[in-house]
């Protein structure tokens, strides 16, 4: 811009910045005449569990973009997201600040079980309803206890119940656990000695293995040794999928079955032949397109991938998105009819109370993971129904017919 | 029970010479540098990713931490020479020409057709030659820092190099095509081609240590430095070139045991560093000087691995990084007082 400006100039450019000003204002004021519903999240976005965190976050953003769109909603929705890089100390840090500096009517926390385990005494004395994304049964079980935290990846014990059911239609009698060992791995394990015993199977030998692990073979040796009917892995890619090459190479012939965190195309591209005839308990994420339309979900899994797929790429679709979506979505949803049954977000307190309600009241509500319906005894919302085996067949996830 | 055990100790063997190519470079590394390198681990994750790009046709990420790291080099050299105009130009040139070369045989590889024989050798050269940058970086500014302070720096790197790993390929596993498919059967024993392969480009790279020890004057002038620091360096030895040529040489030998190793277990950005601890137990066993019992003790690590991974897997891990327990004990043993480890 020259120095000497003439006056006609100047006022020309005053007109430009007073216009320029009134249309960055305009839509702004609009937007705050409706009060604000504050979302905190605290995923994991660096340190070891990353993988899990990052997806979720990417999850929360693209919800934030279609909220936008939205001009029905009796709110502006805000969401408030921090990193715990992956440690539990840290979760409650992020967790306490959302809670009494930022305000938040609820918070969704934590990517990981010890996490969701640790801000537990946050979420209860703060009064404030958590929605969490982590995978262990114990972060919502027993309910009562828990009366604040909700939780929407489905648990360890669904999947093993799918399975076990499965090989006992089979007329599996001796079984063999082969897993991670860590939290993950455990409780796949604890699950899988619950079920079993209920249905009648015996355990003939459990081997773990490390996520970082480079050998699988002594341990597979020993599972073929001890000559078990069927073979159940609990673990995640790429370790499910060299543990399931390894028990082929030593020449193990029996059904294999894996738990949820298989349920990624990952785990068919790297165990390649090896993974055919695998039968995999998963969400219905991996198989909607095979599901009837019937099933309550199925509009809002195709809606989901589709858009996450033109945003991100459609090779990033996976569940961890999809979980913090549904996250979000139960949250927003409770919110609207929590301030249609008169909760005036400005009273903070108030407003978490009846939002704790109206996310415990959500019934047949279709989300990524499945139909949820929360109810005073149950923060996991999904059942059996939300549940399918899958095998691979020719590369690819099928919907196991019987 | 024989096949068994004939199984477990062929396994064991294999792991063993995965991690024997990484104790060589602990070794080499601690002898001429005294860094006791934690990072050493992350050259086998990043050999293993460069491999996986240049097979399938990317430009390897590796090429981005490269040209990052000759900047930083550059710039801290320069400043270093900034009072002399021609030797800061020559820093900055070599830094500039190092990253023209490096990207060329890349750029060369990619325009090829596929072929390991290609991929290889090229992402060897990619990933060896961090090492010089690492140890310019952060080794070389601290010349007279303790023992405890390079592994403190080593283990500084180790975090920098996983986390730009998990930025530029994020946690996705990569598959690898191994050099041959299928193996053959000796015995009751099936072999694969890989596992042969990982077992003799260990011995082969040892085979050439040792002659490039004995019969090299570059080698020579790495003994001399590791047997003697000052009296090398009164003798006309650049110390500080040969500390480079050990983290070169070091980060290239990791960065092969990442590439052989990728067909078996996938690439992805955190392999690395249970390997280099593996790699560490075994390197200790010779104290971190002694090549030949550091190769032994690699070997008992990785059939103490398999064993106890069939016996009683819950424990494998505990026992292998138990195993150095004994290890210390007996080297405390050996000592004779007053010498230090």
């Amino acid at each position: 811009m020259s120095v000497n400006m003439n006056g006609r100039q100047g006022g020309l450019l005053a007109l430009g910045l007073a216009a320029s000003l009134a249309m960055a204002c305009g839509p702004a004021q609009a937007q705050t005449a409706k009060p604000e519903l504050r979302i905190g999240a605290v995923f994991t976005l660096t340190g070891p569990a990353a993988p899990i965190g990052i997806p979720a976050k990417n999850g929360i953003q693209l919800l934030e973009e279609q909220l936008a769109k939205r001009t029905d909603l009796p709110f502006t929705p805000r969401f408030i997201i921090y990193d715990d890089a992956s440690d539990p100390t840290k979760a409650v840090n992020n967790t306490r600040k959302l809670v009494t500096e930022d305000q938040v009517h609820l918070v969704i926390c934590c990517s990981t079980t010890p996490a969701s385990m640790a801000i537990l005494e946050t979420i209860n004395s703060g009064a404030v309803p958590n929605i969490s994304v982590a995978s262990a049964a114990s972060v919502i079980e027993p309910a009562a206890e828990r009366k604040w935290t909700f939780k929407t990846p489905s648990t360890d014990k669904l999947q093993v119940t799918r399975v076990v059911d499965d090989m006992v239609a089979r007329g599996v009698k001796k079984i063999a656990f082969f897993g991670q060992e860590d939290s993950y791995g455990e409780g796949g394990w604890m699950a899988l000695q619950r079920v079993a015993q209920e249905k009648g199977l015996t355990i003939v030998t459990a081997e773990r293995f490390a996520r970082t692990d480079t050998n699988f073979t002594p341990q597979a040796l020993k599972i073929k040794q001890a000559n078990p009917d069927a073979v159940y892995f609990h673990a995640i890619p790429p370790s499910s999928a060299l543990a399931q090459q390894a028990i082929r190479r030593v020449g193990y012939t029996g059904p294999t079955y894996h738990g949820g965190g298989s349920a990624i195309v990952a785990f068919i591209d790297v165990a390649k032949d090896a993974a055919e005839g695998t039968i995999i308990s998963a969400g219905p994420l991996l198989v909607y397109r095979e599901l009837p339309d019937a099933y309550g979900a199925k509009a809002e899994i195709m809606r989901f991938t589709q858009l996450y797929g033109a945003k991100f790429g459609a090779d990033k679709i996976d569940i961890f998105p999809g979980q913090s979506w549904d996250a979000g979505r139960i949250a927003v949803d409770a919110a609207e009819r929590a301030v249609k049954g008169g909760a005036d977000l400005t009273k903070v307190e108030d407003t978490r109370k009846r939002l704790r309600d109206a996310v415990e009241a959500t019934r047949d509500f279709p989300g990524v993971d499945g139909v949820f319906n929360y109810s005073p005894t149950d923060h996991l919302g999904l059942d059996l129904r939300s549940t399918f085996l899958t095998v691979v067949k020719n590369g690819k996830f099928t919907l196991l017919q019987r | 029970m024989f096949d068994t055990a004939l199984f477990l100790l062929a396994d064991g063997l294999t792991n063993g010479a995965v991690y024997a190519q990484v104790a060589l470079s602990l070794v080499l590394v601690y002898s001429v540098t005294r860094v006791v390198n934690i990072a050493q681990g992350e050259y086998v994750m990043l050999g293993a990713l460069t491999y996986a790009d240049l097979l399938d046709g990317r430009m390897p990420a590796t090429m981005a931490i490269v040209v990052t790291g000759l900047a930083l080099w550059g710039v801290t050299s320069a400043w270093t020479a900034r009072h002399n105009r021609r030797a800061m130009m020559r820093v900055l040139g070599g830094a500039a020409l190092a990253c023209l070369v490096l990207a060329g045989i890349s750029a060369g590889v990619l325009a090829a057709p596929r072929s390991a024989f290609l991929a290889m050798p090229a992402a060897i050269l990619l990933v060896a030659s961090l090492g010089p940058i690492v140890y310019r970086v952060t080794v070389q500014p601290n010349p007279n820092a303790s023992t405890v302070v390079l592994v403190i720096i080593s283990v500084g790197v180790d975090m920098v190099l996983q986390g730009v790993g998990l930025l530029f390929w994020g946690s996705s596993t990569y598959s690898v095509a191994p050099l041959a498919n299928g193996g053959i059967s000796v015995g009751p024993l099936f072999l694969a081609w890989q596992s042969i392969a990982i077992i003799a480009i260990a011995i082969v790279i040892m085979a050439a240590l040792y002659a490039f020890f004995e019969f090299t004057l570059y080698g020579k002038a790495l003994q001399a430095t590791a047997i003697n620091r000052l009296g090398a360096q009164f003798c006309g030895i650049p110390v500080a070139r040969a500390g480079a040529l050990a983290f070169f040489l070091g980060a290239a030998f990791s960065a092969t045991s990442g590439m052989l190793l990728a067909p078996l277990v996938t690439a992805h950005y955190d392999m690395g560093f249970v390997i280099g601890l593996k790699g560490f137990v075994g390197s200790a066993m010779g104290g971190l000087i002694d090549y030949p019992l550091a190769l032994a003790g690699v070997f008992a690590v990785g059939v103490l691995e398999s064993t106890s991974a069939y016996a009683w897997s819950a424990y494998r891990e505990v026992l292998v990084f138990a195993l150095l327990i004994p290890i210390l004990l007996w080297r405390s043993h050996r000592l004779k007082p007053g010498q230090e480890a």
